[in-house]
């Protein structure tokens, strides 16, 4: 019988139930009683709702209730906060609105229908205030997040006097995640102080502390499902106040509540990638030598809630330079808080900085690849410590080959094929290698079949085939005996999935319960402690008359990783041809190139490498959230009109990996993919469009109005 | 959505007569744009009228033309046998607009009746003449990157969102209706109107009447002719702009052409003049620059569709090159 | 509310004549004066007119979903995927949109892949309807099913009952020949994980083996 390992490529372990549909998404719970939720938005961008006539919408049929801030009951945890920068949005609590589609109601009814028809039914009487939701009229009035230091080593702006210099803006607009599946809450009471949600979570546990702090219940008494998740990309990284809203609403109607958002809605309530604007300075030396970095990022976030990520941190360790300085601010306006979305602020970051890269490049009349070699960081210069591993030389070196990056021209717009230009171009990024504590149970059974179950959750990276891989390699057993169980809030503890954090941390719990498994098997056999040959773990068992073997097992991150900054990195490559008398771009070709550690399951990881690839795609070529900040609305809030790519923007695309074992992180010497898949495309896809037209388009995305 | 009353009569006079009856009723086929109005609240009929069991979905060749049922799918149009050979403009464009699913389920009258795109009309909490006259048009000092550029109004600059009509357009096809007052045939040019003061109305049918058929004259245009759509991704998005050519060469010369663009105006905006000026020109990239520009004369850009008068002769131009097989 | 209170043949010709309001006001108050006078002659009274409509306005519908035949009353305002998702429990098609946008809800209709989304489900009288559920026979999975598993043509499995719908019939229709015209016929089904080549190759492999 085949004994899977580490590194196969194994076929997803969920994937008979994701191809029948018998895969069970947070709203597809039949409970007896069930109700339907949905949320009215308000339809001014700031100010006071005055009344809400409910009348008519509670006469229509099957209306159960119309839940607002003047009925609801009061959710316990939602106390005054101490700073105004971090108040949060707390539905149904008062009548304040912060942005245009902000709910302000809640309708229950008996079937989907008519709730939604109830919804127009709702009429609302507002005090409206001024607002603001245009960025770059506000940008002045960014501000330093309350936790984050501007960053200086050596001197600042020294890129400034150097003879070869670079001082260019780059633009992001506001991306929406868009998961395929709308984020969701089944919430039903057993009890006073008793509640279970079906809800789209990244991590079961989080959202089991979330609505515990706001209901003042035991998490105990707070059982999270989330076994499939629809995609999340960072959207469900939170428990968003409408969950607590479904929670609120099935406790004041004794009734289990599916309160489902609109797809119009997914772009107001659950988080974005915020609009962004950077500017980096890049200077150096007449031969290629960085001497100067500095990249300023003013992004936007809510009134009512600061958002901060990590847009300017990749400029200080990417690439060796003695002068380097960085300024983060943050633009409060009437618009939704936004998250963080797959690749976070290291992706919008990644896009300004190797952009710059790209045009000094070219500035230098120099090769971008050789650019990186001659500024390779050979130590993390900004904590001054040694890598715990490194490999993007070798990143390059497969990437150009792979693409065919000889074939590329030196001079822009002077590669044809018919009539296309045709363009080569790079991109890099770096995100954190993180592990953080997790336990793991692990269950033989006398038939020889292995359960594990774990808190941990799974967006469609394929948690579950790692797991089982991870365990079928330690265990030596068949893959198609062991099943993992994540999802559920029952389960040990675990971390949210996010952070590319998932097997480093989970599956170090994995690996070390099936450690601990083999070590006590062992010695139950009267074998040494670490004997690796093949044992019968069912006539064990009978042997010393268990009915089950059970074993939890804590795993935490090593003392000796605080000696090493720890990264996955990427070198993405693309080839693109560009029409030029419409603009039309194809991206023809991308390679993805990663050092991310050991790869544990091989299909799966390639899977999600193209993946972040195709985010990447969209992300340069035809993502837009677009408001009019007339009415602070979104003019473009649907799959129509906001573009994420479609099969035939996508070519094959070709992933590689290092899988060079990491020493330190964790005893499977992973590091992750999910985040740096789609870290550094966005700009190979635009230094690509640059390659072949001569245009430099710093402001995505790249749509064929820009380039002709 | 409201509640409302649904009826499903087997015959044409039964729809027309019970769309007659009532005020605020509507004929309900593939359903694939009324239904998504119905949902976001932009139209709230009290009746529907289903006339999916109407006997309205043949397409068979006639003297010389072919005449296409209004209930035959886009699919069943693009797909046909007769279509592809003798009007392959008009399954190119079909093609090109929607996913195949949509094709699947709009038909060709549904289609000729497909509303703006523009999202001040989709969204209810912002101003729009063309959902509530009198309320202001929300575009022309707003958002309006994908609006017109030709014959707009001080009303409405939306455009028609539909491929299938720009190709209807240029192949000069006759849109065949039904009423109480009986049958009538309108064409095409005349079917879709201009916003003028009235933006409300997108096209020139009277109360009750049903679309019954549409019928494309004998054409010699079957092999030098291109669909070009530029669009926001490879498929399934509206037209920045698209270009309808369809020519008729004889030894290297323009015998005759018939030329329409999509995404430019509040209806399938048809270019006769550069169609006469095309008559009797040699293929040649600088006649079809010329013919480029020409077919730009009046046209008025806003805030954010100014890239639309350079993308849209270019448009014009690479589909010309296209359609006539002219390389470089 | 259930389904077994009276319901209208859409067919009906007496329909066609008087709005809504005044048909609602004769026909359901009368009906409802013989099954439930009390209340119903209560409510009348305190013109609850729309609660009694959310009662009668049902309209007949048969439909046979894979392979199994339903006679049910539904609101016409109930969508197709509604009907499958939440009165008939087959959650394997997903709702992703709600308007025609993404693909999520494909299923055939009498042989035919459509969006669910955009379907009354009273417009599907008479009709057969397959969804995700539909495809496998018995255990055994469809050749698609298999490839989309072998060549890991999703990862959330939100997108996949569309995909693996609108896959099944761009071979059906002919529309496989190439990566390109893959690439183009499967354009009307959004995967936000990416899964893209990973759903070409599935199907090129599905199309080489010779079934669909």
């Amino acid at each position: 019988m085949k004994k899977e390992t580490i590194g196969d490529s194994l076929s997803r372990v969920d994937g008979r139930l994701k191809v029948t549909g018998g895969a069970k998404y947070s709203g597809e719970y039949d409970l007896p009683g069930l109700t339907y939720g949905v949320l009215v938005p308000a339809t001014i961008a700031s100010g006071t709702i005055t009344a809400i006539d409910s009348k008519a919408a509670l006469r229509a049929p099957g209306v159960v209730a119309v839940i607002t801030p003047f009925n609801a009951i009061k959710v316990p945890g939602y106390q005054p906060e101490a700073s105004t920068r971090v108040k949060g949005l707390k539905l149904f609590n008062d009548n304040q609105v912060y942005f245009n589609g902000q709910p302000i109601a809640l309708v229950v009814a008996d079937t989907f229908e008519r709730a939604t028809n109830a919804v127009s039914l709702v009429k609302a009487t507002y005090q409206a205030q001024p607002f603001e939701t245009n960025f770059n009229k506000n940008i002045d009035k960014g501000v330093s997040p309350q936790n984050n230091k501007d960053y200086l080593r050596g001197e600042a702006y020294a890129y400034k006097n150097a003879p070869i210099k670079i001082e260019q803006e780059y633009t992001l607009p506001s991306e929406m995640h868009n998961p395929m599946e709308l984020h969701v809450t089944t919430a039903f009471w057993t009890g006073d102080d008793n509640v279970t949600l079906y809800t789209k979570s990244q991590g079961v546990i989080s959202s089991q502390r979330a609505i515990a702090n706001a209901f003042q219940l035991d998490p105990k008494n707070v059982q999270i499902n989330s076994r499939f998740v629809g995609g999340a990309f960072g959207s469900s990284l939170r428990t968003w106040p409408h969950e607590v809203a479904a929670v609120q609403a099935a406790k004041m109607l004794n009734r289990p509540v599916k309160l489902t958002l609109t797809r119009e809605q997914m772009f107001t309530l659950v988080g974005y990638r915020p609009h962004t604007v950077q500017k980096v300075g890049i200077g150096a030396t007449a031969d290629g030598k960085i001497v100067g970095i500095s990249h300023e990022s003013h992004s936007q976030t809510a009134v009512y809630e600061e958002f901060t990520e990590r847009s300017v941190n990749v400029s200080r360790f990417l690439y060796s330079s003695p002068n380097v300085n960085t300024v983060y601010k943050v633009v409060p306006l009437n618009v939704g808080v936004p998250a963080p979305m797959r690749g976070p602020g290291e992706a919008t970051g990644s896009f300004a900085l190797e952009s710059a890269l790209d045009e000094l490049s070219y500035a230098l009349n120099m090769d971008p690849i050789e650019l990186r070699l001659k500024n390779y960081a050979d130590v993390d210069e900004e904590k001054n410590l040694p890598w715990s591993s490194k490999y993007l030389k070798e990143c390059y070196q497969k990437g150009a080959d792979s693409i065919g990056w000889s074939n590329r021209k030196a001079k822009p717009g002077t590669n044809n094929d018919g009539e296309w230009l045709v363009g080569y171009g790079i991109g890099c990024g770096a995100f954190g290698a993180y592990r953080s504590r997790s336990l793991a149970k692990i269950k033989l059974m006398p038939n020889g079949t292995v359960n594990i179950q774990s808190a941990t959750s799974d967006i469609g990276p394929g948690t579950g085939t790692s797991m089982v891989l991870i365990a079928a390699d330690i265990l030596k057993i068949p893959a198609e005996k062991i099943v993992f169980e994540l999802g559920d809030s029952s389960f040990p503890v675990a971390p949210t999935q996010g952070g590319s954090a998932t097997v480093s941390s989970v599956g170090s719990a994995v690996h070390d319960a099936c450690v601990a498994l083999r070590q006590k098997l062992n010695s139950l056999a009267g074998k040494p402690e670490n004997n690796t040959d093949d044992i019968d773990y069912a006539k064990v068992l009978t042997q010393n008359n268990l009915p089950f073997l059970e074993i939890t097992q804590e795993s935490n991150a090593n003392e000796e990783a605080k000696k090493y900054s720890m990264y996955s990195f990427s070198a993405h490559f693309a080839k693109v041809h560009v029409h030029p008398l419409t603009g039309v771009v194809k991206v023809k070709n991308v390679v993805a190139v990663v050092d991310a550690g050991k790869i544990v399951s091989y299909k799966t990881a390639r899977s999600q490498m193209i993946g972040g690839a195709v985010g990447g795609i969209g992300m340069a070529m035809t993502e837009e959230a677009v408001f009019d900040d007339r009415f602070g609305r979104y003019v473009n809030g649907n799959f129509a009109d906001y573009h994420v790519p479609v099969n035939a923007d996508i070519p094959q695309i070709e992933a590689i990996f290092i899988n060079k074992p990491d020493p330190i992180i964790n005893p499977i010497g992973t590091k992750g993919i999910g985040e740096i898949s789609l870290i550094g495309v966005a700009a190979a896809v635009a230094n690509a469009v640059y390659n072949a037209t001569g245009k430099r388009i710093r402001e995505l995305p790249i749509t064929p109005d820009k380039l002709i | 959505m409201n509640q409302f009353q649904y009826v499903r009569p087997a015959q044409v006079p039964g729809a027309t007569k019970a769309i007659t009856n009532g005020a605020n009723t509507q004929f309900l086929a593939g359903g694939t744009n009324l239904i998504d109005l119905m949902k976001m609240g932009v139209v709230a009929p009290e009746k529907l009228v289903d006339i999916n069991n109407l006997p309205l979905k043949k397409i068979e060749g006639n003297a010389g033309g072919i005449s296409i049922g209004a209930l035959a799918s886009n699919t069943e149009v693009a797909e046909h046998p007769l279509i592809k050979a003798n009007y392959p403009l008009l399954a190119l464009a079909i093609n090109a607009g929607a996913s195949p699913q949509l094709r699947n389920m709009a038909t060709v009258g549904g289609n000729l009746m497909q509303r703006t795109r523009c999202p001040y009309f989709f969204d209810t909490a912002m101003p729009c003449n063309k959902r509530m006259p009198g309320s202001g048009c929300g575009a022309l000092e707003g958002y309006n990157r994908m609006h017109a550029l030709f014959g707009a109004s001080d009303k409405c600059i939306a455009v028609n969102p539909s491929d299938m009509n720009v190709a209807l357009t240029a192949l000069d096809a006759t849109v065949h209706v039904s009423g109480v007052k009986g049958k009538r045939a309108i064409k095409i040019s005349d079917f879709h109107r201009l916003p003028g003061q009235h933006p409300e109305l997108d096209n020139t049918l009277q109360k009750g009447e049903l679309i019954t058929s549409v019928d494309l004259p004998a054409s010699p245009f079957n092999k030098n002719v291109h669909y070009l759509k530029v669009r926001d991704r490879t498929s399934y998005a509206f037209a920045l702009v698209s270009a309808a050519v369809a020519l008729n060469i004889e030894n290297n010369t323009i015998q005759g052409a018939r030329l329409a663009m999509g995404g430019v105006a509040h209806k399938p905006w048809r270019l006769t003049e550069t169609e006469a000026f095309l008559k009797g020109k040699p293929v040649s990239l600088d006649v079809f620059k010329q013919a480029a520009q020409i077919a730009m004369q009046g046209a008025k850009a806003y805030e954010h569709n100014k890239f639309k008068l350079t993308l849209a002769p270019n448009t014009l131009l690479q589909a010309l090159k296209t359609a006539s097989g002219l390389k470089a | 509310m259930s389904g077994k209170k009276p319901c209208i043949p859409a067919e009906s010709e007496d329909l066609l004549h008087g709005n809504r309001r005044d048909f609602l006001k004769k026909t359901s108050f009368l009906t409802a004066m013989a099954l439930t006078p009390g209340t119903v002659v209560k409510a009348a009274e305190e013109q609850w007119d729309e609660k009694i409509a959310g009662v009668f306005e049902k309209v007949s519908l048969h439909i046979d979903v894979n392979g199994v035949k339903h006679t049910l009353s539904v609101e016409p305002r109930v969508t197709l995927l509604d009907l499958l998702r939440e009165q008939l429990k087959l959650t394997g098609t997903k709702k992703g949109c709600d308007r025609g946008q993404c693909g999520a809800c494909t299923v055939h209709v009498n042989g035919v892949r459509v969006n669910s989304c955009l379907s009354l489900a009273v417009t599907n009288e008479g009709k057969k309807i397959t969804t995700i559920e539909g495809l496998a026979n018995g255990n055994e999975l469809h050749p698609m099913q298999e490839a989309f598993i072998e060549h890991d043509g999703f990862q959330c499995g939100y997108c996949t009952s569309g995909q693996i719908m609108s896959a099944v019939a761009c071979i059906n229709e002919g529309h496989a020949g190439s990566e390109a015209e893959i690439r183009e016929y499967m354009s009307g089904n959004i995967c936000r994980c990416g899964a893209y080549p990973n759903i070409v190759n599935a199907i090129q492999a599905v199309k080489q083996g010779g079934q669909s």
